[in-house]
Order: C-alpha cells, then sequence, then structure tokens
C-alpha cells in the first residue's frame, strides 16, 4: 500500500485492523474520539466486533472477556478514562491476558483539559492498578511509528500474554501525516492460545479458567515470580530508543513523542549556533530505555529532561543518571506544548561557562 | 470568489487551513469557524493572525475557548447571509455531521446566486481516494446540509511528499467527479514548497501552512 494521509487516530484505528484486531470495546473521550468512530464502520466491513460499552469501566472487563476467549482485543481511551480502566487492566496482567490500549493523552488531573499532555507517564509507566505489575508501553513520535506499533503491539500482546499501551499526547491523535499502513514490520512465532477459556474443553480434556485470585500465599508468590519473569524478559528485550546527533555531544535533551519533534527543531537552531546538542528519544515507556544512556559519549555533561508534564519522567532519568551527570528538567502541562525556543533557552543555561 | 465562500468536506481534507488561506489571500470581512467535531487545529486558533489582516473571526459563543469541545455557535455567524456587504469564508466540520449545522440559516439565506458550496477534496485520504466515494461524500454533504454543492476544490497535498505529480493526480480524479456530476473544479491548491510547470483546473492558489506548526 502507497502512503496515504491519515489523522493519527484513524490511522491507529486502521493500524488496528491490520494488526488482527478482532474486536473493539470503547467508550468515547476527547481527543481520541475517532478511534472508535473509525472502528464502528470499520469492524463491521471486516466481520469483527465493535462495542461501544455504557461506561469506560465496561469497556475493559469486556476486554477482559474477549481476551480471555482468545481474541485478539483493543480499547481506547484519554487520560481519565484509562484511570478508570486500571482496575480492568490490573486483572488482565493478573490474568495474564492480551491486550491492546491505546492513551490519547490530555491534560489532567480528573477531568483537566481536552489539549495535549504527557502527563499520564506516570499512570502509564507505574499503572493505576494494584499489585506487582508492569504495563509494556510505547510513547511513539510520528505517526508511522505509531501505526507500526499498534500493529506489532498485538504480537507483543500475545507474546507476553500482557496489555500492551500506545501511549500518545493528543496531537499525535489529532495531526495529519502520510502512513503506509503495510510498512514491513518484525512478526512473531506465536503459539496458539491453549489457555484460551473458549468453550473447547471437550476437545481439549480439560477446563481453562481465567483467575487473578490466588487465595494461598505461597501460590499467589509463584505467580507474582512467573509474571516478574515476564517483566525481566521485557527489560531486557524491549527497551527500544533512537539517539539523534548525541556522538559528538556535550548536551542531551531527553524527549519522547510530541516533545522529541520540537526539540528536533531545536537542536537544528542550536547546532547552527555551534552547541553540540542531541537527543535522547525514549520510544519504550516502560521498560525505560536505560541502555540507551549507556550508549551517550562521556562529552555529555548535561542532561536536558523536556516533557508535556511536570517532572514524571524525570524521575526516571535522575534513576538511571546516578548522579554521573549533570540533571535539568523543563516542562509545559495542562495542554501547553512547549516551544522549540523555549526549549533552546533551557539548553543554553547549561552550556559551560554561560551562567556562571 | 463569491461574496460568500463555505467550505465542507470529509475531516482532514484540508477545510481549515483552506480556509485560512482564503480570508488570508482575499481580505474577507470574516472567517467563520463553525467546526464543532474537531477539537484540534481549527482555524480559531489563528485569530491574532487573521486579525492582522483583517479578518473578523466569529467561533463559538465561548470565545477564545480553545480547550472548549462544547457545540456552541456564535450568533455572529449568521451576519453575512444578513448583511450583504459582508465578504465571508466559512470553515465546517468535517463529513456529513459537520455539515449539519447549516440548517440552521436555511431560513435566512436569500441571496443564493452570491454564495458558493465547496468541497474540499485531498485524494490521499483513503474516504476519497475514487470518483465514486467523492460522489458519495458530496451526496451525504447535501443531503445533511440542504445545500447544493457549487464546485471542488482540489486539495491533493501530501505535506513533503507533495510534488506536482500529486496535485495532476488529483486532478484527474476531480475531473472525472466533474464530468460525472457537472460540479466543476474551481480551485487548486499547492504546497508553496512544490515547483510546478502548467496551470492546474480551476484558479490556482498557493497553500501557507498556517494551522500545524512547523516542526508537525
Amino acid at each position: 500500500m502507497a502512503k496515504v494521509l491519515m489523522k493519527g487516530n484513524e490511522a491507529m484505528a486502521l493500524a488496528a485492523i491490520k494488526g488482527g484486531c478482532d474486536a473493539f470495546f470503547g467508550y468515547p473521550i476527547t481527543p481520541q474520539n475517532e478511534v472508535p468512530e473509525y472502528l464502528s464502520y470499520h469492524m463491521k466491513e471486516n466481520n469483527r466486533v465493535f462495542v461501544q460499552a455504557e461506561s469506560e469501566v465496561a469497556a475493559i472487563n469486556m476486554v477482559y472477556g474477549a481476551a480471555g476467549a482468545g481474541a485478539r482485543v483493543l480499547t481506547s481511551s484519554s487520560s481519565p478514562g484509562i484511570a478508570l480502566k486500571q482496575e480492568g487492566i490490573s486483572y488482565m496482567a493478573g490474568s495474564e491476558l492480551p491486550a491492546v490500549i491505546i492513551n490519547v493523552m490530555r491534560g489532567g488531573p480528573g477531568l483537566g483539559g481536552i489539549q495535549p499532555s504527557q502527563g499520564d507517564y506516570n499512570q502509564v509507566t507505574r499503572g493505576g492498578g494494584n499489585g506487582d505489575y508492569h504495563v509494556l508501553s510505547f510513547g511513539p513520535e510520528t505517526l508511522q511509528e505509531t501505526v507500526d506499533l499498534v500493529r506489532h503491539a498485538f504480537d507483543l500482546a500475545d507474546y507476553y500474554r500482557n496489555p500492551v499501551m500506545i501511549a500518545v499526547d493528543g496531537l499525535i491523535g489529532q495531526m495529519m501525516e502520510p502512513v503506509d499502513l503495510d510498512n514491513k514490520i518484525a512478526s512473531m512465532d506465536l503459539p496458539t492460545k491453549e489457555w484460551a477459556s473458549n468453550g473447547k474443553s471437550g476437545e481439549r480434556g480439560r477446563l481453562n479458567k481465567i483467575v487473578s485470585l490466588h487465595l494461598d500465599p505461597y501460590d499467589l508468590e509463584k505467580h507474582n515470580l512467573k509474571l516478574k519473569k515476564k517483566y525481566d524478559e521485557m527489560v531486557e528485550k524491549e527497551q527500544r530508543y533512537e539517539l539523534i546527533n548525541t556522538d559528538d555531544a556535550d548536551i542531551v535533551i531527553v524527549a519522547y513523542g510530541t516533545v522529541a519533534r520540537v526539540a528536533r527543531s531545536t537542536v537544528k537552531t542550536l547546532r547552527e549556533e555551534g552547541i553540540k546538542v542531541g537527543i535522547l528519544r525514549p520510544i519504550s515507556l516502560w521498560p525505560f530505555p536505560e541502555k540507551a544512556f549507556e550508549k551517550l559519549p562521556e562529552s555529555v555533561h548535561s542532561l536536558l529532561t523536556v516533557e508535556m508534564s511536570l517532572g514524571q519522567m524525570h524521575q526516571d532519568v535522575r534513576i538511571v543518571n546516578e548522579g554521573k551527570r549533570n540533571l535539568a528538567f523543563y516542562g509545559r502541562a495542562g495542554g501547553v506544548v512547549p516551544e522549540a525556543d523555549e526549549i533552546a533557552d533551557e539548553v543554553r543555561k547549561l552550556v559551560k561557562g554561560a551562567n556562571a | 470568489m463569491k461574496r460568500i465562500t463555505i467550505l465542507t468536506g470529509h475531516y482532514g481534507s484540508g477545510k481549515s487551513e483552506i480556509a485560512v488561506n482564503l480570508a488570508v489571500q482575499e481580505h474577507t470581512d470574516m472567517l467563520v469557524d463553525l467546526d464543532i467535531i474537531n477539537p484540534y487545529f481549527r482555524s480559531r486558533s489563528v485569530r491574532a493572525l487573521l486579525e492582522s489582516h483583517g479578518v473578523e473571526v466569529a467561533e463559538s459563543t465561548l470565545e477564545n475557548a480553545a480547550g472548549s469541545d462544547l457545540p456552541f455557535i456564535s450568533p455572529k455567524g449568521s451576519r453575512p447571509f444578513v448583511s450583504r456587504d459582508l465578504r465571508a469564508v466559512y470553515d465546517l466540520g468535517g463529513t456529513k455531521h459537520g455539515a449539519k449545522i447549516m440548517m440552521q440559516y436555511r431560513d435566512i439565506i436569500k441571496d443564493p446566486d452570491n454564495i458558493d458550496f465547496l468541497v474540499v477534496i485531498n485524494i490521499n485520504r483513503m474516504e476519497t481516494d475514487s470518483a465514486e466515494k467523492i460522489i458519495h461524500v458530496i451526496e451525504d454533504l447535501e443531503a445533511t446540509s440542504q445545500l447544493r454543492v457549487t464546485g471542488l476544490i482540489n486539495n491533493a497535498n501530501m505535506l513533503e511528499y507533495t510534488d506536482e505529480q500529486t496535485i495532476r493526480d488529483g486532478e484527474a480524479v476531480l475531473k472525472d467527479v466533474e464530468a460525472k456530476t457537472g460540479i466543476p473544479i474551481v480551485m487548486t491548491f499547492v504546497e508553496t514548497h512544490v515547483k510546478t510547470t502548467g496551470s492546474f483546473a480551476g484558479e490556482t492558489r498557493p497553500l501557507t501552512r498556517y494551522l500545524a506548526e512547523h516542526w508537525l
């Protein structure tokens, strides 16, 4: 398929169909409404299931049920709606159910606003549900990267039997960009879902149960350690990132999603001024791409985290940095996107001797 | 250009960018942003630019509430239909749902000869990539707006991927629509970075990106 011009939300919806999504359950919320709108027409055309649930809580529990029956399932929402879904996500992690969750982030807390934000970083990477679990999550920068990840997310969810979240800010959901929906992506060799509770116990000779309840503490601990093993595998295999102009850099901007797009302009301007600045762009949000920091050259003396939130990802940067480099932070919140020259001013403050 | 130009089309066809470009190029008296579909990239977001060109912006009753997606429409939007000395561009929300809003003006549109109802088409959008699909979209838009489409705008731009051939491909499909429906291609918009030779169907106009930041 040639490149077509699409809006982020509809591109993600079509990518889900291409990724083999069998069923969608969701509830409307701005700024992600084009996802369910698009699927409300096109899932039916493709003989798949689309349900507008009565609430986010209902939707995520429908996802639980369909995933338990072995289907490839999608839900989408925006920040406060994702908050409502957290209980279900924890249950899915506990019951080892695969699903893809699209989160088109808006300002918070509470109802917040409808303009773009990255204020869900903690919600995405720490989760709002109970227990020892993680959601494999990605924060892409372009629509092409977003659609490739949405398609791949269905494989990853099945492979790990765990929810996978695509977290983009509202701008990525609303912007238009040419995309190729058949771009070549990695395909995974996946076993059939022998664990699914699909009414075929007669053929199988045993009952499959989908539960997250383990009343015996030793039993539950064993289950927790089994989950932990999967998360360790994700940390090992799923860290994704891009290093941009970092080879000779003195200062590196750490930014993901829309902010990374803005930071590219900043780097262009500052490089013309002779300031050696680059970008470390996390693509996987959890696991946080610690390996990327190991690849930065010794010349990097300062890291500047820039977010459309007030220091959430910066906590991860501090953990990884272990006091090694000078750290700085710049964030805008509430739906305000940082401007390229605002970021440039913050970088200039870090140039050695500039503010002596 | 007629006194009143109303722009409709599928969402993502480029209506708002074209509305802003037309208002700026023609120094119209007003731009009426009737988009109740889309929360981002609306023509009202460049109010300051439009005002600097002498264009008054009518939008929601909650003026300057950029963060609102409530479907409120300013009563100012009806003025160009009543005051016959006002030149205006109307920017509707996408799809038939966005076009439905024109129904409210049905009884005050008394000057139909001076009104153009133009459909913006980008053939790189999957919903409008063939003559058949475009004709279907036009029928939908006419049914919900209760207005006859008077012209087509070729907006086959693909951002940095646009070249002359992209625009010609759009023109070829729209020529087919023109032949089948009798609705003429009245304008072709070409992004300012595109080098072109020869002319295009209708009036050829440059397209400047006002709504999207340069890093988008």
